[in-house]
């Protein structure tokens, strides 16, 4: 109960990290769902943020997406992410055709503070909700994506950060000729997520 | 006699009320009787009759009434009387009858207590009989009596012997008794002695008690004394051991007395020795000091020794810096400047650096003046090369102009020699035709050509007056362009005596201005290729971030999806690149013709064609086959079932899984039928399933399948008795 009351009134670190590894988690599914890189008969419903969010039930996807996020939610709590990319390239040309690009800014701050942010969690909520909104609607404007694609999820981190097993090295996956629109942000106040997406630019004839 | 008289009057007012009822009453029955009269009597006498002695009948009549009403009255008193003398005379009678009743009654208890007296009577009789009877027995009881109190005399007599033996007896013993008596008293006695001798005894008892108190007391104190003693005895030891301590110390004191004797001496030679130290102490500290002295001497002798090379070093500098001086005197004498100390010398620099300063001043004044002069120039040469430029187009369109002015001048004169033909020729035509027919005309046209003529005239004297135009403002042109040319010789001339006194300047500033020009090219250069750098970072922090590797890495998963379909994607094309060689190698090898090896893989899944319709054409011959024996086993078995049919007189039908239905021949309709059930499952083989049928013979059920349990008995019995009733219709 207590803790339960803490966690309305301020944020920290923990809770922070927390909720952001969870937005990626609702985040990369719904992007997965609403570009078709999955059947959309893989995904199932979920409430979440007031909002009917599509989460896949395909175990390997969901095995690989918990890892990833389980791994990103403890660099999170140590303020070493900068950036988490999803890059949606063709299966057949391996050429990266979409990226998803939300760059975290962490205040390293607030690895020292004890006392939690003013913040509340309702209003952090409002602000992932939008975001969430605002990826579902990029539908509309996103090239139709002809080939059949597959993902992959690139982190920034410091540099000083040991790499941990299963876990390599990659270069950053541009697009060569790209176009770039940038959604909106949301802050926890101790990170703050802007997301942007590029993709690439239909060559006209 | 009031009473009397109220007792009359009431009676009487009765009595009155009385004659009025009987009154009324009689008035009624004589108007009936009346009534019934005149009913008797015929109407007629009314009509005859007077009314008076009508009326006087009436009253005879009334009065008639009224004694048979009076003496009705009187025999009413007399019943009544007669009445009160009755009711009296019961009275009396009743009274009499309970007198005699009560008498009944006394007589009747006298009876019965005469009948008790004698009940007593005859008991009182019969209680004396008793008494007597009593008083027999008593008599007899007493004699008895008698008889044993003799013998209870005798008893009697024997117990009083007896008892005055008791009582000799007793004499003796009482007097047994007395000396008993007495005896106890001399024991009471003793007894009093000896209790008296006991208490002298406990007397004596509790003073040896208190005795013995005493002693143990004394032996308490004496144990403690004992105690004391011992203690006293190890005291004593002590001492003693003491003692003979004190007897060696006293020996030792002897021999310290001894020494003692030498003690003042050695503390006087103590005090001399300390003495002594103290000296020796502060002669060490004397010591320590002057050693520090010595160090410290030291020190400053290294210190002038180095101070003494120094000088000797400074010495030497000394006399060099005193030849340098001098030679600065020398020098100072020979500049002829008053340089006679380092301060003349500090401010002669100081002059000179002002002066120095001046001169950089005038320069850099004289520098910007010559740039100025040179941009000047520049602009002069800039503006003379314009004006040449402008002299040149000037003289170009003079000559242009003249050349105009030329072809203008020859056709006028072509145009005039026309006219002139012209005229000719009209002049020709005026005197060779009609001049009156055709005169306007020609002078009409004549005047045309004049016109022309004139305009042509017109324009080449305005094309004369341009050209004359165009030549003043080219000889303009000219005088501006000597004059230019003339002021920059002048400024030629100004610059050549600029340049003598600026020209060292003048190549470091050129040189400085060609590497001011180099930087600027440079700075240009490195502009554009810095805002080209700013679009490219800009690209890319839009597109990739701001990604540097110095600070950041990429990391991902190395089992990630796109990784793991690129890899299925592979597997698969070398799958399918693998698949096509293979049957590639397959056309290959059936281009050529031959069959294929049965080593090579896929062979018995591609088998040529010419086998494949061997195998049709076996397939087609197996099921011709499969078709006629389809025939004729259809053939046999219509065969064999008509066979059974005739022979056992049961068609045999199977209607569904393991159900048999039975039809007789001689059965009398078509539904009459048997079905039997194939259950393997249950113990029986066949079970006969209930139909409409065979509730019919169910006495061939009980009788074949329930007793004899065998069907083939049942089914011909059901033969027969079909069989039968079809004989019997």
């Amino acid at each position: 109960m207590a803790k339960q009351q803490s966690r309305e009134q301020g944020i920290t670190l923990r809770g922070s990290a927390e909720m952001v590894a969870e937005f990626f988690s609702y985040g990369i599914n719904s992007i997965l769902y609403q570009r078709g890189i999955y059947p959309a008969e893989t995904f199932t419903h979920v409430q979440k943020y007031g909002l009917t969010m599509l989460v896949t039930a395909d175990s390997e996807l969901k095995n690989y997406l918990n890892n990833v996020v389980g791994q990103l939610k403890e660099w999170l709590s140590e303020c070493s992410v900068q950036r988490l990319v999803v890059v949606i390239s063709s299966k057949e040309t391996s050429e990266v055709l979409e990226r998803w690009q939300f760059d975290i800014e962490c205040d390293k701050a607030a690895k020292e503070e004890n006392t939690p942010r003013e913040k509340s969690q309702k209003a952090i909520q409002d602000e992932i909700k939008s975001v969430i909104r605002q990826i579902t609607a990029t539908v509309t404007f996103l090239p139709l994506l002809e080939t059949t694609c597959a993902f992959d999820l690139l982190i920034y981190t410091d540099r000083d950060l040991a790499v941990p097993e299963q876990w390599e090295e990659s270069g950053p996956q541009f697009i060569a000729n790209s176009e770039e629109v940038r959604l909106r942000s949301f802050t926890t106040t101790i990170h703050k997520v802007s997301t942007m997406v590029a993709y690439k630019k239909e060559a006209f004839p | 006699m009031e009473r009397g008289g109220g007792g009359t009057s009431g009676w009487g007012g009765s009595k009155e009320e009385m004659e009025g009822n009987t009154m009324v009453i009689s008035v009624l029955r004589s108007f009936e009787r009346f009534m019934a009269e005149s009913a008797d009597e015929p109407s007629g006498l009314d009509t005859t009759q007077d009314p008076l002695q009508m009326r006087y009948q009436q009253m005879m009549r009334l009065e008639e009434e009224a004694e048979q009403i009076h003496s009705g009255t009187r025999l009413l008193q007399a019943e009544r009387e007669k009445m009160q003398m009755e009711l009296s005379h019961k009275k009396a009678r009743i009274e009499l009858e309970k007198q005699a009743n009560t008498n009944a009654r006394n007589y009747e208890r006298e009876t019965d207590r005469n009948q008790e007296l004698l009940k007593q009577i005859k008991q009182c009789q019969e209680r004396e009989a008793e008494a007597e009877n009593k008083l027999k027995e008593q008599i007899v009881a007493n004699k008895s009596c008698q008889r044993s109190m003799e013998s209870l005399n005798k008893k009697l007599q024997e117990k009083e012997n007896q008892l005055a033996e008791a009582n000799e007896k007793s004499s003796v013993l009482k007097a047994k008794l007395s000396e008993l008596q007495w005896n106890l008293m001399n024991q009471e006695m003793q007894i009093k002695g000896l209790e008296s001798q006991k208490q002298e005894l406990l007397e004596q008892l509790e003073a040896q008690r208190k005795q013995w108190q005493e002693a143990s007391q004394q032996i308490q104190a004496l144990q403690a004394k004992q105690a004391q003693m011992a203690k006293k005895d190890q005291k004593i030891q002590d001492l003693e051991q003491k003692l003979s301590l004190q007897e060696q110390d006293a020996a030792i004191v002897r021999n310290m007395k001894a020494d003692l004797a030498q003690f003042p001496k050695m503390e006087w030679e103590l005090q001399h020795l300390r003495e002594e130290n103290a000296y020796l102490r502060e002669m060490k500290e004397n010591n320590g000091l002057l050693r520090e002295e010595v160090e410290g001497l030291q020190r400053k002798l290294e210190r002038y020794e180095k101070v003494q090379e120094e000088r000797v070093a400074l010495e030497l500098e000394n006399e060099k810096l005193q030849g340098k001086l001098n030679t600065w005197e020398t020098l100072g004498q020979s500049t002829g400047l008053s340089i006679k100390s380092p301060s003349d010398v500090s401010s002669h620099f100081v002059a000179l650096q002002h002066r120095e300063l001046v001169l950089k001043e005038q320069n850099s004044a004289i520098v910007s003046s010559a740039r100025q002069l040179e941009n000047a120039r520049k602009q002069l040469q800039e503006e003379l090369l314009k004006v040449q430029s402008q002299l040149l187009e000037e003289k170009k369109m003079r000559e242009q102009h003249e050349t105009m002015a030329r072809c203008l001048q020859k056709r006028v004169q072509l145009l005039i020699k026309a006219r002139d033909g012209m005229r000719g020729i009209l002049d020709s035509y005026d005197n060779e035709l009609n001049p009156s027919e055709l005169a306007p005309q020609l002078n009409f046209r004549l005047r045309e050509a004049e016109d022309l003529v004139q305009k042509t005239e017109a324009h080449a004297a305005e094309m004369e007056v341009q050209l004359s135009r165009a030549l003043e403002e080219a000889g303009n042109q000219k005088k501006k362009a000597d004059m230019l040319e003339v002021e920059l010789q002048v400024l030629k001339g100004q610059e050549s005596s600029t340049d003598l006194s600026i020209f060292i300047a003048r190549e470091g500033v050129n040189a400085l201005r060609l590497k001011v020009e180099d930087l600027e090219t440079e700075r240009s250069r490195l502009e554009e290729e810095k805002r080209s750098l700013e679009l490219k970072l800009e690209q890319v922090t839009l597109q990739g971030g701001d990604y540097d590797p110095s600070k950041t890495k990429v990391l991902h998963l190395s089992v990630n999806p796109a990784s793991l379909a690129k890899q299925q994607r592979l597997e698969e094309q070398a799958h399918l690149r693998e698949e096509c060689e293979r049957l590639r190698e397959m056309v290959r090898v059936l281009e050529r013709g031959g069959s294929l090896p049965e080593t090579s893989e896929g062979a018995a899944s591609l088998q040529s064609p010419q086998e494949i319709a061997d195998l049709k054409k076996q397939l087609e011959s197996a099921e011709l086959k499969n078709q006629r024996l389809k025939e004729v086993f259809r053939t046999k078995i219509q065969e064999f079932r008509k066979a059974c049919y005739s022979l056992t007189g049961y068609q045999i039908d199977m209607t569904c899984e393991n159900q048999y239905r039975l039809t007789s021949v001689y059965a009398e309709h078509r539904e009459d039928c048997l079905i039997f059930k194939d259950s393997r499952s249950c113990g029986r083989k066949m079970q006969l399933l209930e139909t409409e049928f065979s509730q019919t013979v169910r006495d061939l059920i009980d009788l074949h399948l329930h007793h004899q349990d065998s069907i083939p008995v049942f089914l011909s019995a059901v033969t027969l008795e079909l069989f039968s009733r079809q004989t019997m219709t």
